[in-house]
C-alpha cells in the first residue's frame, strides 16, 4: 500500500507507512521486535504484526503445530512466545518441541521410549513409570545395571540451518537416590553421520563437580554419595578449568542435564546425528537415575553487540 | 507499436524541484508504480511522469542503483561480489538522513530489490540498539504515557535482560 504523503524537510519516518516498519522490524530479531514496540505506538503496531513474528517462526511452524492438541493463539507473536515458554508433544508424544527465544531456533527434546536402552526392556534393570512433574507420558528409571547404554538419534533436516546444537541428557536421581556414579566416568559421544564420533568423559554425579570446584568435605551423605563399589583409586582429578564441561548442570524445570556434546547443522541436508551415553568397561554397578530424555537445543553464543 | 524494440525506448520522469531524468525503459520496469502508470496509459507516454513525493537527489540515488545492478546481472560471472562491494558503498555513502528520505522515495516508487536491501541496512543499524537511539534516528516522539511505558517494559522484561543464561 503506497501512501502519497507531501514530503517536507526532515522526513519523518511515522511517514511511512506500517507495512514498511513491519518490513524493517522483521529483519531484525525477536528481542529487537519486543524492545522495539517501546519506540512509539506505531512501532509497536507494526512490530507486534504478524508479518514480523510469521518470519521469526521457522518455516514449517504450522506442520509441527499442528501435530499437537494445544490451545491456538491470537497472534504469531504470542504463538511465538508460547512455543518458547511452553514445549509442545509433537510425534504423538515420543517428542516434545520448543523454540529458543533469542532467534526462534528449533528445539526437540526425545522421550526415553524414542531412545535406544540396553536392557531397557527388563524390569530388574530398568523401570517405565509416569511421573507428573515429567515431559513425557513415562521416564526411563534406571534400576540398577552393569552396562548402561542410551543412545538416540536426530536427522538435521528437523533443526535449524547454520546453527550450533548441543545434545544434553535430561535426568535426575530417583527417589532412591542414585549410586555408582561418584567415581565411576561415564562416556557421551556426538557423531553426525559422515563425520567423526566426538567422544568426552562426564561424571553423572554433580555434587561431585561441587566438591571438587569448592573443596568442600560432604558433612553428611547425600543422595548421590551411597556407593556400592567403590573404584580402587579415584580417577585422576580433572584440570579445573573443564570441571564445568564434565559434570551436570541444573535446568530450570528441576531437572538436571549432562551435555554429550555439540553440533553443526548447516541445513539443507538429510543427515542423522547419533548421540550416545556409554558406561560398558567398568562392570561395577550403577543406578538410581530417572532419565527425562535426550534435549537437542541450540548452543548459547555470545552475541556481539552492535556499536555505531 | 513501432519496429523499436522494448529495451531502447526511453522514458522522462519528473522530479518536485522539476528535473528531468531520462530512463530507459528496461530500467522504468523496477520503478513499479512507473509502470503500473505506462501500463494504465493507453498511448505511448511521451510527455514526462511526474513524481510529485520523489527529489531528484533521491531519483537520482535509485537510478544509479538500478543502472548499477542492471549492469551487473548482464556481466561477468564475478558480479556477485562486485555487487556486494557497490551495495556496502552505497549504504555507507549514505547519512541516517539520507537513508531514511531514500525508503520513502523508494517505498513510493515500489522499487522491490532496492526496498529489500534499505529495509536490511536500516535493520542492521537498529539491532541491538537502545529504544532512545532507534527514536532519535528516525526522529519519532514518544507517544506513551509513563505508566503505559513502564506496563510495555515489564511486559517485555526479556528483550531487555541481555543474553540470556539457560
Amino acid at each position: 500500500m503506497m501512501v502519497m504523503v507531501m514530503v517536507g524537510e526532515g522526513v519523518g519516518f511515522q511517514d511511512l507507512p506500517e507495512g514498511c516498519i513491519a518490513n524493517v522490524v522483521s529483519l531484525t530479531t525477536p528481542r529487537d521486535a519486543c524492545s522495539l514496540a517501546l519506540v512509539s505506538s506505531t512501532f509497536r503496531s507494526a512490530a507486534e504484526s504478524d508479518s514480523v513474528w510469521d518470519r521469526f517462526l521457522p518455516s514449517d511452524y504450522n506442520d509441527i503445530v499442528s501435530q499437537s492438541t494445544s490451545s491456538s493463539c491470537r497472534s504469531k507473536k504470542q504463538l511465538y512466545l508460547s512455543l518458547c515458554e511452553n514445549p509442545i508433544l509433537v510425534d504423538d508424544g515420543k517428542k516434545s518441541f520448543q523454540l529458543d527465544k533469542a532467534y526462534g531456533k528449533k528445539c526437540y527434546m526425545l522421550s526415553p521410549r524414542m531412545l535406544f536402552i540396553v536392557w531397557g526392556d527388563t524390569p530388574r534393570y530398568w523401570k517405565w513409570t509416569p511421573l507428573p512433574e515429567a515431559r513425557f507420558s513415562e521416564v526411563a528409571e534406571l534400576v540398577s545395571v552393569c552396562w548402561l547404554e542410551i543412545r538416540g538419534w536426530i536427522n538435521t533436516h528437523m533443526l535449524s540451518p547454520d546453527t550450533l546444537y548441543g545434545a544434553y541428557l535430561v535426568f535426575k536421581p530417583s527417589s532412591t537416590g542414585a549410586y555408582g556414579f561418584e567415581y565411576q566416568s561415564i562416556e557421551v559421544s556426538i557423531a553426525v553421520a559422515g563425520g567423526e564420533t566426538h567422544k568426552r568423559t562426564v561424571f553423572l554425579d554433580p555434587e561431585r563437580g561441587k566438591r571438587l570446584r569448592y573443596q568442600i568435605v560432604p558433612r553428611r551423605v547425600g543422595i548421590f554419595n551411597r556407593t556400592r563399589m567403590v573404584a580402587a583409586a579415584g580417577p585422576p582429578q580433572p584440570p579445573r578449568d573443564n570441571l564445568d564441561d564434565q559434570y551436570p548442570k541444573d535446568r530450570k524445570d528441576g531437572w538436571l542435564e549432562m551435555e554429550l556434546g555439540q553440533f553443526f547443522c548447516e541445513g539443507g541436508e538429510d543427515k542423522e546425528v547419533e548421540m550416545g551415553v556409554y558406561e560398558i568397561k567398568g562392570g561395577d554397578w550403577k543406578g538410581g537415575l530417572l532419565v527425562q530424555g535426550i534435549e537437542v537445543r541450540p548452543k548459547q553464543c555470545v552475541h556481539a553487540n552492535n556499536t555505531i | 507499436m513501432s519496429g523499436i524494440s522494448d529495451t531502447e525506448r526511453m522514458i522522462t520522469l519528473k522530479t518536485v524541484e522539476g528535473t528531468l531524468f531520462d530512463v530507459k525503459s528496461s530500467i522504468a520496469k523496477d520503478l513499479k508504480t512507473v509502470q503500473a502508470f505506462i501500463d494504465d496509459s493507453d498511448d505511448d507516454v511521451t510527455s514526462p511522469i511526474p513524481l510529485p513525493n520523489v527529489f531528484t537527489r533521491e531519483l537520482s540515488r535509485i537510478l544509479d542503483y538500478l543502472n548499477n545492478h542492471h549492469r551487473f546481472r548482464s556481466g561477468i560471472e564475478k558480479a556477485d561480489e562486485e555487487m556486494a562491494r557497490y551495495d556496502a558503498e552505497f549504504a555507507k555513502s549514505m547519512s541516517h538522513e539520507e537513508l531514511k528520505a531514500l525508503i520513502l522515495a523508494a517505498n513510493y516508487l515500489n522499487v522491490k530489490d532496492l526496498l529489500e536491501f534499505l529495509n536490511q541496512t536500516v535493520a542492521d543499524v537498529i539491532q541491538n540498539k537502545s529504544v532512545e537511539f532507534v527514536r532519535n534516528f528516525f526522529g519519532i516522539e514518544n507517544d506513551y504515557t509513563p505508566e503505559e511505558e513502564e506496563k510495555l517494559r515489564n511486559e517485555n522484561e526479556w528483550a531487555f535482560n541481555g543474553v540470556e543464561q539457560d
